[in-house]
């Protein structure tokens, strides 16, 4: 790259396009192999659901949250009404506005930008979150929003790459492959959730949403979703405060 | 569902129910910043509920799975899952052991039901 003395991130300065190139090239990373297993299994859930792959690549690059696309398919494949449907995917995404207050300050350039900031703010997801807050603070200020954008765009087309390799091969290999693909989605989420449930109520909401929503799957209107996610959420917090209050 | 969604309606759809949804957090954060309050009740009331949303759509993916996953007895899907969280448990909390070891369970189980 540049002499020994510039080798420091702080005292480097390239052209926007360069940042981005940086940006890109920090996504290639173990993160990215989990986003691109992650997209694998959902991409192999839109074709066995039926979904078209353009308006789900689309959920991909849009919405670009994994549990929010895992809910609208879900809703949609049980007849969740439409307006309920987009409730729960607000209050799934939720998370993401403190997420988003948190790294704002180092997604800025020198010169403030609205358009700049909400552009930059649509890639933040767990991925870019963590990779962001780990990366964002050692470079100059001219260089972050290239930066971010060529690491989220990176990330986005790996997740892209993963839905479509996913939709396409969930119905070309033989069936235990297949199956496989599809309890993929599945099995993470409920390793990840397992690991990142610390408090009485997270447990709760867990197991709440696990056990509630088998019992409804034969109720008619798509209410199932509601019941075990806003209902079995709702009792989870309750149980939970009532817990922590004993102590 | 499937068979009633054209590519336009479904485009339709993942924009006003899935994306405006989920970028309008994005964007308050950024229009909004710092007045949100964070550690309220409320904000405790929604992780509880998102978790509890994405919990039952694992769940709906488990025991009304589509394609060829329904053709796995239950007792298979279900024990890959379990199985996959007690290897999570006792190989240093690895998420990727949790999840090779769920699906050599599923896949091995899928064999030798011969598949």
């Amino acid at each position: 790259m540049s002499s020994p003395a510039h080798s420091s991130p702080h005292r480097e300065h390239h052209a926007p396009a360069a940042w981005f190139l940086r940006g890109a090239g920090h996504a290639l990373s173990v993160p990215a192999l989990v986003l691109f297993a992650s997209y694998l299994g959902f991409g192999a859930v839109l074709q066995s659901v039926g979904f078209p792959l353009f308006a789900g690549l689309a959920s991909t690059f849009l919405i670009w949250a994994l549990p929010a696309q895992l809910i609208l398919i879900g809703g949609l494949v049980s007849g969740t009404a439409l307006p309920a449907l987009a409730l729960a995917v607000a209050l799934s995404s939720m998370r993401l506005l403190p997420m988003v207050v948190s790294i704002a300050p180092h997604m800025r350039g020198t010169r403030r930008s609205l358009p700049a900031e909400l552009i930059c703010a649509h890639y933040v997801a767990m991925t870019v979150w963590l990779e962001g807050l780990r990366l964002l603070p050692r470079l100059p200020g001219e260089a972050r929003v290239p930066f971010v954008l060529g690491l989220g765009n990176a990330l986005i087309g790996i997740s892209l790459l993963g839905t479509l390799t996913g939709y396409h091969v969930a119905s070309e290999v033989p069936v235990p492959l297949a199956a496989g693909l599809l309890l993929l989605t599945p099995l993470s989420f409920t390793v990840l959730m397992v690991r990142n449930a610390a408090t009485p109520t997270d447990w709760l909401a867990l197991a709440a949403g696990l056990l509630i929503m088998p019992l409804t799957l034969h109720f008619e209107g798509g209410l199932d979703l509601l019941i075990a996610g806003i209902g079995g959420g709702t009792l989870a917090y309750g149980l939970g405060r009532l817990w922590e209050r004993r102590r | 569902m499937s068979g009633g969604w054209t590519e336009g309606s479904a485009l339709l759809v993942v924009i006003l129910v899935g994306f405006l949804p989920t970028e309008i957090w994005r964007s308050l954060a950024i229009l909004a910043g710092r007045r949100v309050e964070e550690g309220s009740a409320l904000l405790h009331w929604v992780k509880a509920v998102a978790t509890a949303l994405l919990a039952a759509v694992v769940a709906r993916l488990l025991f009304a799975p589509a394609g060829v996953l329904a053709d796995m007895p239950l007792a298979l899907r279900i024990g890959a899952v379990v199985g996959g969280v007690a290897a999570f448990m006792l190989v240093r909390r690895s998420i990727f052991a949790g999840v090779v070891a769920g699906e050599a369970i599923l896949i091995a189980g899928s064999l030798m039901l011969g598949h």
